[in-house]
């Protein structure tokens, strides 16, 4: 439906999009919510089933193990990395004032990734995984993954090298930061012998504690530059765009980007904590997780302190209450990730439901409601309209904070009771609970997580209704205003 | 939009996309502090455990500021006590000897005592139910289901008072040592349709179930005779062996076919003729005697005997 709308807007020739090529941001940008949107509704879908395990049906491809990496690769790979995808071609040419290095392959990427998407979700539905947390792919589709992401350096930098611009922009260091991280995580990670030309199946290069240990170097590190750094980017082009202030303090930018970089790729370990990997692994991961709390607070605060003197908009405009409100779940969260890998933290968050908290605090509070908040900046310059209801934006505002609340609290909930429940002893030394009773005990929270997924979800639709009747405005006025222009 | 915010001093004097700019502010003092007081904190930790690897070894923290004791047996039997620099294994060990040393008391008396005078000791039985409900739910719930209940098609109830290969404390000790494999022949070669239908009424019959009376006597001369032989293992009056571990058929429990759950008379008769026709092969119990210590083996007889009810 709105694919049409899309291809009619680019049939229109504007000054702008001679300049710069808006057609793949728009393209990236309605794949966002569209996966946003499928995303989310296998989470909601799959936290009912742990809810009430009859949602299975006794259907294999629907069953929580199947559909938890379709969700997690909807939402990371779909929806956050179209996010991604969009928001960088938008901003690096904006800031480098170039178009982008190369039209065809910027349309590569954004097939290529599409068809990445698809599938995985097909692979993992179908039973093919690898095993390995967020990067389930087998892998043909890591190689598909490979060659799109060469293509998207290639795109990136070569559009950083014709910038008309002496300096280049933070935004971009952060996202070029992510796009070279990636390459490399994604690369070793995958590194795998499949056992015929014509099977999925692969075996892992590695073996044991050490396999364990690149897979977490690689889980830590999506989190770190997937969902972090090259949010951060966003962040620092949506955010005092949409605020009209200057960045708070480049000092700051430049000091916390190098610690972030430094730092994060020593703390994947962290997740590994009481297992059989060395103790001074262990020891590492969990300070240099300590280090890098101020760093990743740099970014906080030089987000929300680019706001001072303009406070007021925080009330009247919901765009940049989205943004500000992702900032502060993304200090709140980098607050607790640390905490959670001291050692002694750990042993009781370890396996619980914690753990699964502390996660969508920072997907949903952080990555989705600063995405949410720069896509709502972004249509508009994209379709040349206002948005169709700023009503409706607050509206999705509102369900997504309730939303994340419902979540993270029960989650809290659940994972210490179960952390107390799992080493509590009873007077003869025995274990007091047994596993199945600290599952009976999560069935509520488990019932409160599902409903805040719910309403996260409902801001969502609401976003894609809205986002749909924006552009559907949004073409229709383009061609009586433009048309002039063009000819 | 851009006009108002003119490059003032205080902005590093580049401009992007035509608005975007950056303050030259300092870095906040309290920020600054934070992060030192992260690596003051990142030192004293590497000094408290283990943490940095020098060649085939590490650095161990300082030592005897962290350090853990702990008793361990070693392989002749012999109890050692041990003190190590922080590791997991001995932080492990050091908090399962805490446990341990209390359990232990009681583990003991449960030992030294016969199953009758277990029983009749309340405290020692406080601490059968306590140790047992564990013991119970993370090795037997799986298939017995958390309360003991079973599962009809599964695994048997252990809370009636039915008891397929005995209940009374060494019948229920042997079980759980050993195992126990359930096995009936498939006689679908033996007799045909009719006779099956036959022999599944007689069975319904014994009781009380809705039935065929001409069926079921047939029924009863196939049960009793040398073709299918029957009371081979189930006893002539069908009351089971427990020493074959066959069911009782007259005591209105069902295990595998699931005649109360059947919505009408011809699902219950073909719930049975299902069994016969195709036999089991399907009742396996593990056994627990190299998996559990004896000492568990014998609380959880107990257990199972006085307080998930109905040892007789």
């Amino acid at each position: 439906m709105a694919t049409a709308s899309v291809a009619t807007s680019g049939v229109n020739v504007s000054a702008v999009s001679e300049q710069y090529n808006y057609d793949v941001i728009r393209k990236f940008t309605i794949m966002t919510l569209v996966w946003g949107a499928i995303g989310m509704f296998v989470g909601v879908y799959i936290a009912s089933e742990l809810a009430y395990p009859f949602l299975n049906f006794d259907i294999p491809y629907i069953t929580f193990g199947r559909l938890r990496p379709v969700h997690t690769g909807a939402v990371i790979f779909g929806f956050g990395g179209s996010a991604l995808f969009a928001t960088s071609y938008y901003v690096v040419q904006r800031t480098c004032q170039a178009r982008l290095f190369s039209d065809g392959m910027a349309s590569f990427t954004f097939w290529g990734w599409q068809a990445i998407i698809v599938c995985a979700a097909l692979g993992n539905v179908l039973g093919y995984s690898q095993g390995r947390e967020y990067a389930e792919m087998e892998w043909p589709i890591d190689l598909m993954i490979e060659v799109v992401w060469v293509t998207y350096l290639i795109i990136f930098v070569g559009t950083l090298m014709k910038r008309k611009q002496p300096h280049i922009y933070v935004a971009n260091w952060f996202y070029l930061a992510f796009i070279l991280a990636t390459a490399l995580l994604h690369t070793f990670n995958n590194l795998a012998v499949p056992i015929s030309l014509f099977s999925m199946k692969s075996y892992s290069l590695f073996s044991g504690a050490q396999d364990a240990m690149t897979q977490w170097w690689y889980g830590h590190n999506a989190v770190g530059f997937f969902l972090t750094a090259a949010f951060l980017g966003m962040m620092y082009y949506f955010v005092p765009k949409q605020a009209g202030r200057p960045v708070y303090s480049y000092r700051l930018s430049v000091l916390h980007f190098w610690a972030i970089i430094f730092l994060y790729m020593w703390a994947g370990a962290h997740h590994l904590h009481w297992t059989a990997i060395p103790d001074w692994t262990s020891t590492l991961a969990a300070t240099f997780s300590i280090m890098l709390l101020l760093p990743s607070w740099g970014g906080m605060i030089n987000g929300i302190l680019t706001l001072s003197g303009a406070w007021d908009k925080l009330r009247t405009d919901p765009v940049m209450r989205f943004l500000i409100v992702a900032l502060s779940f993304y200090g709140m969260s980098t607050f607790e990730g640390p905490m959670m890998s001291l050692k002694d933290v750990n042993a009781l968050s370890h396996y619980t439901d914690w753990t699964i908290g502390h996660v969508h605090s920072g997907a949903l509070g952080w990555v989705a409601m600063i995405s949410f908040g720069s896509l709502y900046h972004l249509a508009p310059r994209l379709w040349n309209t206002p948005m169709y209801s700023q009503k409706l934006i607050n509206v999705h505002f509102w369900l997504a904070t309730i939303g994340i609340l419902l979540y993270i609290v029960a989650m809290w909930i659940s994972g210490i009771m179960q952390g107390l429940m799992w080493r509590a002893f009873d007077d003869f030394g025995n274990l007091q609970y047994s596993f199945v009773e600290s599952v009976a005990a999560a069935h509520p929270f488990y019932v409160m997580r599902a409903l805040g997924g719910a309403f996260f979800l409902s801001g969502m639709l609401l976003m894609c209704y809205n986002m749909y009747k924006t552009i559907r405005k949004g073409s229709t006025e383009q061609q009586v205003e433009i048309s002039p222009v063009a000819a | 939009m851009s006009q108002d915010k003119i490059k003032t001093p205080t902005t590093t004097g580049h401009v992007w996309d035509d608005d975007l700019q950056e303050l030259t502010n300092p870095l906040p003092n309290w920020w600054v502090w934070g992060f030192y007081i992260t690596f003051v904190f990142t030192i004293v930790y590497w000094l408290f455990y283990p943490a940095w690897p020098i060649g085939h070894t590490y650095t161990k923290g300082i030592p005897g500021w962290n350090s853990i004791t702990y008793t361990a047996t070693t392989v002749d039997g012999k109890e050692v006590e041990k003190t190590t620099h922080w590791n997991m294994r001995s932080k492990f060990m050091h908090e399962m000897n805490e446990q341990q040393a209390e359990q232990k008391k009681w583990f003991d008396k449960v030992a030294g005592s016969s199953y009758e005078d277990v029983s009749k000791d309340a405290d020692l039985m406080q601490f059968v139910n306590s140790a047992g409900k564990t013991l119970f739910s993370d090795n037997c719930a799986p298939c017995h289901q958390s309360g003991g209940q079973g599962k009809v098609g599964f695994s048997p109830n252990l809370t009636d008072d039915h008891w397929q290969y005995g209940g009374t404390y060494d019948q229920i000790h042997t079980t759980i040592v050993g195992g126990r494999r359930g096995y009936m022949p498939p006689f679908k070669e033996v007799l045909n349709d009719q006779q099956i239908t036959q022999l599944a009424n007689y069975v319904l019959s014994l009781s009380g179930e809705p039935h065929d009376e001409t069926a079921a006597a047939a029924g009863a001369n196939i049960f009793k005779g040398d073709s299918a032989a029957c009371y081979y293992c189930h006893g002539a009056d069908a009351k089971g062996r427990i020493e074959l571990g066959s069911a009782n058929l007259t005591d209105k429990i069902w295990l595998w076919a699931d005649v109360p759950a059947a919505k009408d008379a011809t699902a219950k008769l073909d719930a049975v003729k299902h069994v016969i026709s195709g036999g089991l092969d399907r009742g396996v119990m593990p056994n627990w005697d190299h998996r559990l210590k004896p000492e568990q083996i014998k609380l959880l007889t107990v257990y199972v005997h006085d307080s998930l009810g109905g040892g007789k």
